[in-house]
């Protein structure tokens, strides 16, 4: 009896705790817009009146783009950085997100993504102009 | 040697090439979105291809999701999903990731139901709370809303969906725009007559047109308007060998009414009623 009404307290618990979280879904807004993501619900066949499913959507993939692009940004820093004669020309280094780090971030998430191989005519071809100068 | 231009841009945006298709538009969208998330992380710059396949990556998610709650709710007998297919849905997407194993059995759970104990809605309301809020760089013109409506395509600009019938599903498409239809199908007043109706007064004119266009004096095989009357009398020929009843006026004459009224008499009783 104890144990019955201990779980009866704890389920209300956890409903209420549910029922915030929708709640909160609607004050706050998600980068990616409710219309758009609409679109790409309708698109494949989802149909629903709730405004706070559709704002969970939203939230979940922002939350998955955000996911990659921070396991990307640790793979960036990750990388050595390039060897500068010069101290004083030696800069910050610039985050810029590339096909190399994005692959290997999303191949976590199962998204297997290969950058194909080109053919250079040098061997400078296609780096920074810094180490070209080098 | 010549120099490679650097093909690394800053958020860059096809200046060339303005959206043409629906299509375009949601993707150019879409990557504004994902590049204002990156910028949120902590980049500087991106890589043309690289944001172009985060955000190929992106609608695959969101249509992938979408796909799994509605496929959830097909197998449930209904056509709108609900939180349930949403979370499950996530949790079949979040199978690569950690995320969905810790509560990932109490979603299933028949005593409980509960959906917060799941890993993934807890994730998602711990990145509600503490993550920064970043709105869409430009606010789309949001039009109004009706209240049984929910999927408003941004392919319909300018579609009004008021489901006056309530039978009608939501997920059908509307109906076409009732000035397609409703001229046709409303019938005339009835105060005037069927002659002087529209259709037959075109159709008049019509044919008076071609008239006058095709030669002329060739019949038309149109009875003229005005034309000599015709009368004629019924009358019985009680014609008896060779002689017959309308030699004698006399009785002929009162035969004759005799005759007209028993014939009269008669039609009145089969038919009901004389033409005159």
């Amino acid at each position: 009896m104890n144990h019955g009404q201990q779980s009866g307290e704890a389920k209300h618990e956890d409903d209420a705790a549910l029922t915030e979280f929708l709640a909160s879904l609607m004050d706050y807004t998600p980068t990616i817009p409710d219309d758009l993501v609409e679109h790409y619900l309708a698109k494949s066949g989802f149909q629903c009146p709730d405004v706070r499913l559709i704002r969970l959507v939203a939230v979940a993939t922002q939350k998955f783009v955000a996911d990659v692009a921070s396991d990307a940004l640790q793979h960036c820093k990750a990388r050595p950085a390039p060897v500068v004669k010069d101290k004083k020309q030696q800069k910050e280094k610039r985050l810029i997100l590339t096909m190399e780090d994005l692959s290997k971030a999303l191949r976590e998430y199962g998204v297997n993504v290969k950058h194909p191989e080109y053919f250079a005519d040098s061997p400078s071809t296609g780096m920074d102009p810094a180490t070209r100068e080098e | 040697m010549k120099r490679r231009r650097n093909s690394k841009l800053k958020f860059e945006e096809p200046s060339d090439q303005s959206p043409t298709t629906t299509a375009d538009f949601t993707f150019t969208l879409t990557r504004l979105a994902v590049s204002q998330i990156c910028q949120s992380i902590g980049y500087k710059a991106t890589d043309s291809s690289a944001l172009n396949t985060l955000t190929v990556t992106t609608t695959k998610f969101l249509q992938s999701l979408a796909g799994l709650a509605s496929s959830f709710s097909n197998a449930a007998n209904r056509t709108e999903s609900n939180l349930f297919d949403v979370v499950n849905g996530l949790q079949d997407i979040a199978l690569s990731t950690s995320d969905c194993f810790p509560g990932g059995s109490t979603v299933h759970d028949v005593e409980s139901h509960c959906l917060i104990k799941s890993a993934v809605v807890r994730n998602l309301s711990d990145f509600v709370k503490y993550a920064p809020e970043i709105p869409f760089a430009k606010p789309l013109p949001r039009p109004e809303r009706d209240g049984s409506s929910s999927g408003r395509d941004l392919d319909h600009e300018a579609v009004t969906v008021t489901r006056s019938v309530e039978y009608v599903p939501a997920w059908l498409p509307p109906f076409p725009d009732a000035s397609l239809y409703s001229d046709r199908c409303t019938k005339d007043g009835s105060d005037h007559l069927w002659e002087n109706s529209v259709t037959v007064i075109d159709r008049e004119n019509l044919m008076d047109s071609l008239k006058s266009e095709s030669c002329r004096g060739r019949k038309s095989g149109r009875l003229p308007q005005r034309r000599a009357r015709v009368r004629f009398k019924m009358e019985r020929d009680c014609s008896d060998g060779d002689t017959r009843w309308r030699q004698d006026n006399d009785a002929e004459s009162g035969r004759d009414v005799e005759v007209k009224k028993k014939i009269i008499e008669e039609y009145i009783h089969c038919a009901g009623e004389w033409p005159i």
